[in-house]
């Protein structure tokens, strides 16, 4: 009773502090549903223009800033977001959005249809690689009116309305960046878009300090009045922070997969692996396949046949993540279950290497291998390692090769590796995320995130192309299951996870993770419980 | 010092900072690596137009003579690039973790200088009993113990066991509410164990070095001759010895600070402090030229202006110095 | 010489350093005899204490033992140490002797590089070569001689300059002996007692070089070292201190082991500088 006293006090002390300081930008506590919110932040995002950088922290912040025209379910359906309804014509070709009228950017100018024509045929073509890629498709990006947007397509194309996630297409305001040096444009350091917050301060190197939109042109939203993003570099302090509840909120990465057990254990934390669903990463070990012996089935049959996924799962990641089956992830749209499924199977791998005439000298070593480590931390470095010790109860010496982010990059898109591991977003659908790391026609040299192994086979080029373009998805889904069946035979790449990220987030904190974006959306229906 | 000794010694500084900046320069441009990669790969999606968008921006795309040109005059103009990765000019970057550095070092620096002058003089005076033992000993296995483990035990016994320091960090994530009193305080909280860490392992080498110099200057004329005159021990200590006995330590402390930067980039990355260590380490990492060059040039002008501090209080403890 | 052993000898440090540094090389070659298979193996449960499950001193986050880690790292971390030392021992007693030799122009070139590499933070630049160079056991060795040679260098070309002005040196020079031979028969073996001391702490110094480069993830990947398993260790001393404690008490005994021997050679080879 006593110490509860005197924490009580302590806390009193806490509270009482921030009138007496100079600093204004104190951590709101949870007062009523409204209040402020503290989150992690890791690493610092170099700039919050979302249109011209789409690197995930980018992505977490700028969702809150800036918006696209759909937001999606978990379920990867569309929902409204700054177009408030939309029509599909019966070829497939003509798409036509009807825009929020009252939306309004940050500094008090009208959202309309010239700032989407502008974002998806100009400015988006000239910096946002993913989204040139699907902009390109389009005949012509038109205004009859200022709400109103008519995207043409050449061609039908099954995922169009998946590209309007706030990451692949983010407004631009047209009165600023117009005529100017896009990624040089001064306003870049004072974001201005129509998401529910804004960016009051960025303290480099400490915190992001956004506010709520009074203008916000959805009705009861934002409830929150600010988020913090706290900028913490160092994975046991982003740790304690959460523990320690001065920092509410984390994702992605965030949390080193040893802890997030810890805290999600704790009484005033939650877990939660949803709102992940537009990403579903697909974990795997890349074969470099223009090389011998990876270009031979049975050597790649062997090798998938030593390595067991749940131990990536369970020792690696500390419970996170499921065993993948194939090259498309089971939260997503065009997922088939009924493929052939590779069991951790030593003795059968060995008599596969024996039939390939890989002798076994002395040493019991039938072939030495290299294998690229990927330069992004202990996560990659154990996973490498696995695939050392997994490969050897197959005579298979593999010695690991250390690079840095570039290095590596450059390796890995010029073909320089033998094996290595990869791991690529979804973004919704196949034909967006799936699709680039098998058909033949994007085996593109010196370019990260394409067909980097090499795998070519005119049947799965096909499969895929045919996919993109139709708009019924019984279609496509029939397609899909066919490539994916062809594909978990044939082994261009060895499937191994699919990767979850913790949320950790307060318990008190509700409705912050309702898209299939999650942390990224826009946190407008964000709320505090009371 | 004459004029034209002042003369020398400055061109001679400003030699070695240009030879270092080419060095650097050399160096860093010749490592494998693109990065134009590694910016495209942080994003996420690349194709060749934004990777050759990139290349232009950054210069990268022209010889490396016209950029090594281009470096050292701008290191000339005290210009030192911009960091294409955290999109920054380098200069800014360094000056916000400039202070924590300097913080940390100076006080692993004042914590080494004082502990080892203290334990080596006490050991050097008892020289050959059991608190000279226990001190020697502990200086020896001080000495021989890696940095970042010993601060990884400090953490295990003071944060994680017994819950009195921080382990990590250099101030409370909500400190931005603290009055500026309960901010330094809160700030020496988490100094404490990584200056230690740092300070530890010198203050051995000081406390051998400062041993050996009371045992050497304890056998003087001029130490017998004020003994003779019936000086107590203690007097004989402050007056004479102490002063005599510690410049070589004080010099050769001014010449381990180079070191002792080094030592910081460990010790930065155990306890997460944000300084220029850690920045070193992620430059390295991920490849971002510009940072790396302006560091090691600004770290090594303050090994030299370190060293040139050091000669000056050298000059002010051994007068006999200045008349030279 | 049979003085100096016998000084040597008789210094009771110096034979516990000899017996630890013993210990240690035995650890080394017993290593695939007490634990036949690879270090990187995963031999039991993630994260089991001391003593548990047939594991000596534990097993780390991915169930490898951190017994037959420490032992099998014994090996890597002596080659590393002495190869590096042998390579900064080529550098610096070769530039040191040159400049001590020589005098004048040269020698105050060499002074101004040696001066140049000093000012530059050791550790830092070593980290630069290795992330540079790529990681391996061959650019570490490299990286640690390149930051490791200017005081042998330093060393030498005071040694060398004192000798060269003896007597026995002058003389040799009249009979018309070259310069390259003198320096190599006379001033060289006279010159070399006090190198040999530091030489044998530096290789304390590498070792330990080694293992913070290890630690900070820029180690071999393929060989299982001390600093590496300390830095593996780090993110899960929470759950389990075993992981980091030994592979440092490892490290520490080592280099303690060497620098006691440094200590008591220093006694018996330059009897005038001995400490009293």
């Amino acid at each position: 009773m006593k110490r509860r006293g005197f924490n009580k006090m302590l806390l009193g002390a806490g509270l009482a502090l921030p009138a007496m300081s100079l600093f204004r930008d104190g951590v709101a506590y949870a007062q009523g549903a409204a209040g402020g919110l503290t989150a992690i932040i890791n690493p610092e995002p170099p700039v919050l223009v979302l249109p011209i950088n789409q690197q995930i922290p980018t992505g977490t912040i700028g969702g809150k800033i800036y918006e696209s025209l759909l937001s999606y379910d978990f379920e990867l359906k569309p929902q409204p977001q700054l177009a408030e309804s939309w029509e599909i014509s019966e070829d497939g070709l003509t798409y036509t959005f009807h825009l929020a009228k009252k939306a309004k950017w940050h500094d008090g100018k009208p959202f309309t249809s010239a700032d989407v024509v502008f974002s998806c045929n100009v400015m988006l073509k000239e910096v946002h690689p993913r989204a040139r890629g699907v902009f390109d498709r389009c005949e012509s990006i038109t205004a009859p009116d200022d709400h109103t947007v008519v995207f043409k397509l050449k061609a039908p194309f099954g995922p169009f309305l998946l590209a309007f996630e706030t990451s692949s297409a983010p407004m631009a305001p047209k009165h600023i960046y117009e005529g100017t040096d896009y990624r040089k444009n001064p306003a870049n350091d004072t974001p201005i878009g129509t998401g529910p917050f804004k960016l009051k301060e960025w303290s480099r190197g400490s915190h992001i300090h956004l506010v709520a939109n009074e203008d916000y042109y959805l009705e009861g939203q934002p409830v929150l009045t600010e988020i913090f993003y706290k900028v913490v570099p160092d994975g046991a302090s982003r740790s304690v922070a959460m523990e320690t509840g001065e920092a509410q909120l984390s994702q992605f990465a965030d949390i080193e997969p040893f802890d997030v057990p810890r805290l999600a254990a704790m009484p005033n934390l939650k877990m939660t692996t949803k709102g992940y669903e537009f990403f579903s990463p697909v974990l795997w070990y890349e074969l470099n396949l223009r090389k011998k012996p990876f270009d031979d089935l049975r050597f790649r049959k062997a090798a998938r046949l030593l390595l067991d996924p749940k131990f990536i799962v369970d020792k690696i990641n500390f419970g996170l993540g499921k065993p993948a089956t194939g090259p498309i992830a089971s939260t997503t749209k065009f997922y088939d279950p009924n493929v052939t499924i590779y069991k951790t199977d030593v003795a059968a791998a060995n008599a596969l290497l024996d039939e390939m005439g890989l002798k076994k000298d002395a040493n019991g070593v039938r072939t030495t291998i290299k294998f690229l480590v990927v330069p992004f931390g202990e996560f990659w470095t154990r996973l490498a390692e696995y695939f050392r010790q997994a490969m050897k109860q197959g005579g298979i010496e593999v010695v690991l090769e250390t690079t840095d982010p570039g290095g590596f990059a450059q390796r890995v898109s010029n073909w320089e590796f033998d094996t290595t591991s990869n791991m690529l977003y979804q973004n919704g659908d196949p034909a967006l995320g799936v699709a680039r790391s098998y058909i033949s026609s994007n085996i593109r040299k010196g370019v990260m995130f394409t067909n980097t192994e090499g795998y070519s086979n005119k049947e799965v080029d096909e499969l895929f192309d045919r996919a993109a373009v139709l708009t019924s998805d019984k279609e496509r889904a029939e397609l899909y299951s066919k490539v994916q069946k062809i594909l978990v035979d044939d082994l261009p790449v060895l499937w191994m996870t699919e990767q979850q990220f913790p949320t950790i987030h307060d318990a008190r904190l509700e409705n912050a993770i309702d898209t299939a974006i999650g942390v990224n959306g826009t946190f407008g229906r964000a709320r505090w419980a009371s | 010092m004459s004029l034209a000794a002042i003369f020398s010694r400055v061109a001679g500084i400003v030699i070695t900072i240009f030879v270092i900046a080419t060095i650097n320069f050399v160096l860093v441009r010749a490592a494998p690596g693109d990065p134009a990669a590694v910016i495209a790969g942080q994003s996420g999606a690349t194709d060749e137009k934004f990777l050759a968008q990139v290349r232009a921006e950054y210069g990268l795309d022209q010889p490396y003579v016209v950029q090594l040109g281009a470096y050292l005059g701008k290191v000339a103009t005290l210009d030192l690039g911009y960091s294409y990765r955290l999109r920054r000019p380098v200069k800014d970057l360094i000056a916000e973790r400039l202070g924590p550095t300097l913080l940390l070092t100076l006080s692993a620096f004042l914590i080494s200088l004082l502990g080892g002058v203290v334990f080596g003089a006490l050991a050097g005076v008892r020289h050959g009993k059991i608190s000279d033992l226990a001190i020697s000993l502990l200086a020896l296995i001080l000495y021989a113990t890696p940095v970042f483990w010993f601060g990884l035990m400090l953490v295990l016994l003071f944060s994680i066991k017994l819950e009195w320091l921080p382990a990590f960090g250099y101030v409370d994530m909500r400190a931005g509410s603290f009055g500026p009193f309960a901010y330094a305080l809160d700030v020496l909280k988490h100094l404490c164990l990584p200056a230690l860490t740092l300070g530890a392992i010198y203050m051995a080498m000081y406390a051998r070095l400062m041993r050996a110099s009371v045992i050497e200057v304890a056998a003087e004329d001029y130490i017998k001759t004020a003994r003779a005159k019936g000086l107590t021990e203690g007097a004989i200590l402050r007056g004479h010895m102490l002063r005599n006995a510690s410049l070589p330590v004080i010099t050769f402390a001014g010449l381990q600070v180079g070191a002792m930067i080094g030592g910081a980039v460990v010790v930065e990355t155990v306890f997460s402090w944000p300084g220029l260590g850690r920045l070193i380490f992620d430059a390295v990492t991920s490849r971002d030229y510009p940072v790396l060059l302006g560091l090691f040039l600004v770290m090594s002008i303050l090994v030299i202006a370190v060293n040139l501090l050091t000669d000056l209080i050298h000059r002010l403890v051994d007068p006999r110095l200045a008349v030279r | 010489m049979n003085d100096s052993i016998r000084t040597f000898l008789r210094q009771p440090s110096g034979l516990l350093g000899l017996a630890i540094l013993f210990l240690v090389c035995l650890a080394a070659a017993l290593a695939p005899i007490l634990y036949p298979g690879s270090p990187w193996d995963m031999v039991g449960a993630p994260l089991q204490p001391p003593g548990t499950a047939g594991s000596l001193l534990g097993t780390d986050t991915m169930g490898r033992d951190i017994a037959s880690g420490i032992l099998h790292g014994a090996s890597v971390s002596l080659m590393i140490g002495i190869a590096s030392t042998i390579a900064a021992l080529a550098v610096g007693v070769t530039l040191g002797a040159i400049a001590g030799y020589a005098g004048g122009m040269v020698d105050r070139l060499i002074v101004r590089f040696i001066e140049i590499f000093q000012t530059i933070p050791n550790f830092v630049l070593a980290i630069l070569l290795v992330a540079i160079l790529t990681p391996s056991i061959s650019t570490i060795i490299l990286a640690i001689g390149l930051v490791s040679w200017p005081p042998l260098a330093r060393l030498t070309r005071v040694q060398v300059q004192s000798i060269a002005a003896r007597e026995f040196v002058q003389a040799a020079r009249c009979q018309g002996l070259g310069s390259m031979s003198i320096l190599l028969r006379h001033v060289i073996p006279n010159a070399i007692s006090p190198i040999i001391v530091t030489g044998s702490m530096t290789v304390a110094s590498a070792i330990l070089i080694e293992a913070a480069l290890s630690f900070m993830g820029l180690g071999d990947p393929n060989y299982m070292s001390w600093g590496y398993m300390i830095g593996a260790g780090r993110t899960v001393i929470r759950m389990a201190w075993w992981a980091s404690l030994f592979p440092g008490l490892a490290i520490l005994l080592t280099a303690v082991a060497i620098n006691l021997i440094g200590e008591a050679l220093n006694d018996a080879l330059n009897p005038r500088i001995s400490r009293s």
